[in-house]
């Protein structure tokens, strides 16, 4: 079943004069608890893709149906509503509260989230038990990461984004984080994408999408996508 | 090049710059508009002064000063210039409710004047020098009659001159009249030769009179008394008698002309300095108010000023951080790096002195010029500005200041290498609040911990943000409680004190018996003003004869006092003087009599500075003394002339003479209460755009998640309002006290007593949250445009 669906998505950006078309009639489907990787150079459009689908923009013109509903013409509220309940966000800097500690981190989902799963819980299966009540600031980037994985999953969203996740991270610890953040989204059957110009992690996923200056060059399903320790890195 | 990046860095930070340069302005604007109007009264009143020869010391002898006497007194080494004066409120005839101080300087190098149209001064001249604020408020012009009563003979002249004078220049009738009234009071000069007719027509009218008392025949009448006056011994006699007074020009100090004019006169003679007399005791009156108002409320906005900078300017350093790097990575050296971003504070602290200097002359003109509020105050030519020398200090300092504060915000930055500088800002690691070791912090809300944790970790700016409220709080109660503090005295005044209907005065050394009878004929009350030596001061003893209550005592808690036979009352102002039980000497002026009395209270005297006593007292103690003033309940109109009455004020005309006084105050209100708001605003606002820039990034994220902007709105605004709460909380006790500490500063003029509405309190605080939830409004509207793309990109 289809859970998300572009048709014709084009997205203008315009500063002054100067227009730029950063999506040009883009127009794919994907199927509900598959793992998406979209791969691209830098500018090439994947960014924006990420944010039309996250509901942090809206198109220029055609329609995005997430989850069966039509989300290109939702207002202000109706799109905080809509991250609020449907997607979950992992972005390369975790961007996590600064003054909030771990537990409170993904306990503030709850104030948002109708149906949010347990925050302690989300925080003992990304293994950070024994932080709970410290700062981002006194966690390595890994262990960060791990508590933006459990914040937006304890939302229990549709879909998990992820913005470049392991962006920041060495090698070692990227492995580690893009297993947790599979095995988790497999445990809770969510749908990943991942945005990122790393072709490595590309070979784990079960469908490619490649972009190229904002348009869609190929949709490629993998039959048999690798795990995070087959990869090469 | 780097001239093109400070115009466009300081666009790119236009909210900051702006806010910036209006808080300088501001305070540099009321710093020196405050002080400059205190420097100016000094300045012009005293060139003024000096112009016109205002008297140093004045000189009193009931029975007058003879010729000879003048002579001996100006021959005294140290006395620079000496003149028998003459100044007595007259009633001009024809006019209803309008009088004149007649002032005569027999030698006319002593309390002079300056005419501002028609002829020169002439000692032989016939004709009224009329003050010119008079004749516009009366309709009279050069050429114009006028007749005077004078001892129950008419001085008749042409008006032939306008003009100013020192000795008049805050035109006021007596002690108790707190503002000129130009309608019913002014002032005029005639020459000692007019005078001298005049009092001769009075000799020549009481030698008649006894001569046909005696039988003398009308027809021979006129020759007789011609043969008296022949020598002018008998109307040189009237002459010493009418002047009462003399008026001195001297450095010596008080006692050493005491003393000397003792020696040279065979007797004493009451001395009073320039110090008492009304005209330059209510002018430097003015000026030290106008110090201590100078040195408390404007030094709170400059600081404000001031510290806002700091915290903006450490802001702004911290966000260029990266430019700084890239500068420095590109091959700028240090000095020029720092040149560049330290002009950014000379920049501003050019642009808001020069502003704040504009807008501190505009405030001193306000107060201080012939349409200004000081305008229906002093009567005088000059208004020219003037400025204390401190204050170029203050304005360079100031500029410096600012230069400085950039500089070393910039410094700080430029630390270590260029790559260091390139690294972004990391700002301060969070650190658990104290809150956090109670049980209850697990139960609080997100969104109230996330803004506990926010103001502890920024501290400089929530505590400049009290500072803000705090100070627009403390601006709002103590400018509006200075005016129900005033509408309290005003209103003490009008019913608490003074019940009577008409204040009859009368003429200086009315005579006791005369006196007495006049009072009992309008069944009125009395009192006695006359000056004393106490404690080396010149103070007021007022004898009170109070039995019908028309006029009363009352004491510190403003309820009224039934005077005792058994002691005296110091007025507060002495009140560290003595204390109840002990026993006070004084004596009267012009006596060697020395009066010991108990002291057993203490009163609230709102005009002069005074040891009240009951007449029975002073018929005991043996003290000599005149009535100055009756106080009845009949109207004016009922009450008939009599050589007694120098005058007859309404109590209605009395209060309306505070009605300026009210208006000066209205004004000052005002602009302390515009200024506070805008001071409320632009702290507020400033620090609450850095709070937002600051936290743009958590704002975002939060929007990311699915926060409405009305969730993250109410955010922004909570902690706003509990800054305003503590604000508040703090800022009202904090305003009242500054109150207090300024009443009891001025307190040297009127022994006011702290009152506060319950208007007051409400406005400043509702006003004071009003601004607040206004900002908050405002910065929080910004929500709305948040960026959640462009703010997730960077690294924290």
């Amino acid at each position: 079943m289809s859970i998300v669906k572009f048709d014709n998505v084009t997205k203008i950006y315009t500063s002054g004069d100067h227009e730029l078309k950063a999506l040009n009639k883009v127009s794919f489907t994907l199927d509900e608890g598959r793992f998406v990787v979209i791969l691209g150079p830098s500018g090439a459009g994947k960014s924006t893709l990420l944010n039309l689908l996250g509901g942090l923009d809206s198109p220029s013109e055609g329609t995005i149906t997430v989850n069966g509903k039509d989300i290109s013409t939702l207002s202000d509220n109706e799109l905080a509503d809509y991250r609020a309940a449907t997607v979950g966000f992992v972005f390369q800097f975790y961007n996590l509260i600064p003054t909030l500690t771990v537990y409170e981190n993904v306990e503030l989902v709850l104030e948002i989230s109708e149906n949010a799963l347990d925050a302690k819980q989300m925080i003992e299966e990304v293994g950070l038990t024994d932080h709970l009540h410290n700062f981002p600031a006194e966690l390595s980037g890994g262990e960060q990461q791990r508590i933006s994985i459990a914040r937006a999953l304890a939302k229990n969203p549709k879909i998990l984004l992820c913005d470049e996740p392991t962006g920041a991270l060495d090698s070692e610890t990227g492995v580690m984080v893009l297993k947790l953040l599979l095995s988790m989204a497999k445990n809770y059957g969510k749908t990943i994408v991942i945005v990122t110009h790393n072709q490595s992690i590309a070979k784990m996923a079960d469908i490619v999408i490649r972009v190229k200056n904002g348009k869609i060059r190929s949709v490629e399903e993998q039959k048999n996508p690798m795990s995070a320790d087959e990869v090469e890195w | 090049m780097l001239v093109r990046k400070l115009f466009r860095t300081a666009w790119s930070y236009k909210a900051q710059f702006i806010s910036m340069i209006i808080m300088i302005t501001l305070g540099m604007g009321v710093f020196l508009g405050f002080n400059m109007e205190w420097r100016t009264i000094e300045a012009d009143t005293g060139s003024f002064f000096d112009d016109t020869a205002y008297a140093d010391y004045r000189l009193y002898s009931e029975k007058g000063f003879t010729a000879d006497d003048l002579k001996k007194i100006a021959a005294i080494d140290g006395v620079d210039a000496a003149t028998r004066y003459l100044t007595v409120n007259l009633d001009i005839k024809g006019e209803k409710n309008k009088s004149l101080a007649l002032d005569v300087s027999e030698d006319f190098n002593v309390s002079t004047f300056i005419v501002t149209d028609g002829a020169a001064y002439d000692e032989n001249g016939d004709g009224f020098w009329l003050s010119d604020k008079f004749a516009a408020a009366n309709d009279y012009a050069i050429g114009d009659t006028l007749t005077l009563e004078f001892q129950g003979i008419g001085i008749t002249g042409r008006i032939v001159g306008l003009i100013k004078s020192g000795e008049h220049m805050i035109c006021v009738a007596d002690k108790n009249q707190l503002m000129p009234d130009y309608n019913t009071y002014g002032f005029a000069y005639i020459s000692p030769k007019k005078l001298r007719s005049a009092v001769e027509e009075k000799v020549r009218n009481t030698a008649a009179d006894k001569l046909k008392k005696q039988g003398i025949p009308d027809s021979a009448v006129d020759d007789s008394v011609d043969k008296l006056l022949k020598d002018g011994t008998m109307v040189d006699e009237a002459m010493d008698q009418v002047f009462a007074q003399v008026n001195v020009l001297s450095d010596m100090s008080k006692e050493d002309l005491e003393d000397t004019v003792r020696d040279a006169l065979g007797r004493t003679i009451m001395v009073t300095s320039k110090d008492d007399h009304v005209v330059y005791k209510e002018a430097m009156g003015e000026a030290a108010e106008g110090k201590t108002m100078g040195s408390v409320l404007p030094v709170l906005f400059l600081a404000i000023a001031i510290l806002t900078m700091v915290t903006t300017m450490h802001r702004i350093a911290t966000k260029e951080k990266l430019q700084i790097g890239t500068l420095k990575a590109l091959g700028f050296k240090n000095r020029r790096i720092l040149r560049h971003y330290t002009s950014y504070g000379l920049f501003i602290g050019l642009v808001g002195t020069g502003l704040g200097v504009a807008l501190g002359y505009w405030i001193c003109k306000l107060v201080m010029s012939e349409d200004g509020m000081m305008g229906t105050y002093f009567d005088m030519p000059d208004w020219s500005v003037a400025i204390p020398t401190f204050c170029y200090f203050v304005i360079i300092g100031t500029v410096a200041l600012l230069t400085l504060i950039s500089y070393l915000s910039v410094r700080r930055q430029l630390k270590g290498t260029a790559a260091d500088a390139l690294r972004p800002y990391t700002p301060k690691k969070m650190r658990k609040v104290f809150l956090e070791r109670f049980r209850f912090w697990d139960k609080m809300r997100f969104g109230t911990k996330w803004n506990i944790r926010d103001l502890s970790r920024h501290k400089s700016r929530s505590a400049m943000t009290l500072v803000g409220i705090i100070g627009c709080m403390v601006l709002m109660v103590g400018g509006l409680g200075m005016r129900d503090t005033l509408a309290g005295f005003l209103d003490l005044l009008d019913n608490d004190i003074s019940a009577y209907t008409t204040k009859v005065n009368l003429v200086d050394n009315a005579d006791k018996t005369q006196a007495l009878a006049l009072a009992d004929e309008i069944d009125g009350d009395w009192e006695s003003l006359t000056g004393i030596s106490f404690e080396g001061e010149t103070v007021a003893l007022d004898v009170v004869h109070n039995p019908n209550g028309l006029i009363n005592i009352i004491n510190e808690d403003n309820e009224p006092i039934t005077l005792s036979d058994e002691g005296v009352y110091l007025c507060l102002r002495l009140k560290d003087k003595a204390q109840i039980g002990d026993t006070i000497e004084f004596s009267p002026y012009g006596s060697s009599e020395t009066y010991k009395a108990e002291v057993i209270g203490y009163n609230r005297s709102i005009m002069t500075e005074s040891i009240t006593m009951s007449d029975r007292l002073a018929e005991k103690l043996g003290i000599d003394y005149t009535l100055t003033a009756i106080y009845s309940d009949k109207t004016a109109g009922e009450i008939k002339g009599s050589d007694l009455i120098a005058g007859k004020q309404d109590k209605g005309q009395l209060m309306d003479t505070f009605d300026s006084f009210v208006q000066i105050m209205d004004s000052m209100v005002i602009i302390l209460v515009i200024a506070a708001v805008i001071l409320g605003i632009v702290v507020l606002y400033n620090l609450g755009l850095m709070s937002y820039v600051e936290r743009s990034r958590e704002l975002a994220t939060l929007k990311v998640l699915g926060f409405r902007n009305r969730d993250i709105g109410k955010l922004l605004i909570s902690q706003n309002i509990w800054l305003t709460v503590i604000g508040v909380i703090i800022g009202l006790p904090a305003g009242v006290g500054v109150l207090r500490w300024l009443v009891i500063a001025l307190a040297g003029e009127y022994e006011m007593k702290l009152m506060l509405g319950w208007l007051t309190y409400s406005v400043s605080i509702l006003l004071t949250f009003g601004v607040s939830l206004l900002v908050s409004l405002m910065v929080a509207r910004k929500n709305k445009k948040i960026d959640m793309v462009e703010a997730l990109k960077g690294a924290e």
